[in-house]
């Protein structure tokens, strides 16, 4: 690391220094549970390597939606895997969401001077659940067709403008073509833009302001 | 005896980068495969068509034959047809020249009264076991794999 390339990049980076900030900042004394933010973060970074590498093969229409799913699991070298990792992936990322925000819930994280990392995490939480709920309709399948059907007919259950916000989701009065269309449009491009503006914020906010200590008995 | 003590700081750093590029490669080398694996594949195997009795071909003459054959195209599974002459003079030699000129791609037809594959597209001329004989094709037709088995005819095309 101490070469003389490596340091006439850091001359014109001055990549030791975020490197530093990021890898290298004082913490106080924490137990395993802090560890769950770096998880979802590590799940995150698998989702979009799996996911960017399965719109290689998927299309997302009727006639095609369920046979390339079909051809990625069974014909393709690694196909399965690859799918796997993004089906469990999408599990994992839900529960482990909620189990970090459910230690920063019981360890008071989220006061002083933390309180927009916390706003920017439940936002987070809701992009995570929007993900699961577009990314479910994708294979095109019965279970996929009939989840969606019943998921966007609670999203009309609202008085007044429950049927307005049905015909939106849906984009228009049946699940139909358009449905999967925009659910893949928005799983691929305006959830991951979003997530990733957030998840700069929130990380930002995590270095900036240190991360809090377990709480004790005199606080 | 000095120790060679490897402090805990070191020792995290290190196991560190060795579990994060298992991770890499665990990852990368499947991702690498599934992108690449069915590009590399072979096209796929072709299979013998049975075309029916081998005595009911006319002799000495090239006789047009079709057949449907299932192509896939991804998922996608697509029925075509192939259409090729078969020619045999004797009855026991046989063979089986592909319809599409060695030109361009048009459709040859055979015309009895000359004796010759006509292309109507430039003019290409074959002559009955595919040879050009005047025109701008460049090669002869080309020729498919035949095989006769218990009498039936059967081609390798599918």
């Amino acid at each position: 690391m101490e070469s003389r390339f490596t340091n006439w990049l850091d001359e014109r980076f001055g990549w030791r220094q975020v490197w530093s900030a990021i890898f290298l900042r004082k913490i106080p004394k924490v137990n395993w549970l802090f560890t769950l933010g770096s998880a979802t973060l590590f799940v995150a970074i698998n989702q979009i390597v799996t996911g960017i590498l399965l719109t290689i093969y998927y299309v997302p229409t009727p006639d095609h939606a369920y046979d390339s799913v079909q051809y990625i699991t069974t014909q393709l070298p690694a196909g399965w895997f690859i799918r796997g990792l993004h089906h469990w992936g999408a599990s994992a990322m839900v529960i482990l969401v909620v189990l970090h925000m459910l230690r920063v819930i019981l360890y008071g994280a989220y006061k002083f001077p933390r309180e927009v990392t916390w706003f920017t995490g439940v936002i987070l939480l809701i992009i995570v659940i929007a993900f699961g709920f577009t990314g479910y309709l994708l294979p095109w399948d019965q279970r996929a067709y009939w989840a969606t059907t019943v998921g966007t007919r609670i999203a009309g259950t609202p008085p007044l403008i429950g049927d307005w916000i049905l015909k939106i989701i849906r984009g228009g009065e049946e699940l139909t073509a358009v449905t999967l269309a925009r659910f893949f449009g928005v799983h691929v491009w305006v959830l991951p833009a979003t997530l990733l503006l957030l998840v700069g914020v929130h990380l930002y906010l995590v270095i900036r302001l240190g991360i809090s200590a377990v709480p004790t008995r005199e606080e | 005896m000095e120790v060679n003590r490897l402090s805990r700081r070191k020792f995290l750093s290190i196991a560190t980068w060795v579990i994060g590029g298992l991770i890499g490669t665990g990852l990368g080398i499947p991702s690498l495969i599934y992108i690449i694996g069915n590009s590399l594949k072979q096209n796929q195997e072709q299979k013998w068509v049975r075309l029916g009795p081998a005595s009911k071909v006319e002799l000495g003459t090239p006789t047009l034959y079709k057949i449907k054959v299932k192509r896939q195209s991804g998922w996608i599974v697509n029925e075509e047809e192939v259409s090729f002459y078969i020619l045999t003079e004797d009855g026991r030699d046989f063979i089986a020249l592909s319809n599409i000129c060695t030109h361009l791609g048009c459709r040859v037809r055979w015309v009895g009264d000359q004796g010759n594959f006509f292309c109507p597209c430039h003019n290409g001329v074959f002559d009955k076991q595919g040879g050009v004989v005047s025109g701008p094709p460049p090669r002869p037709l080309d020729r498919y794999d035949l095989k006769v088995e218990d009498g039936e005819l059967y081609i390798l095309g599918g």
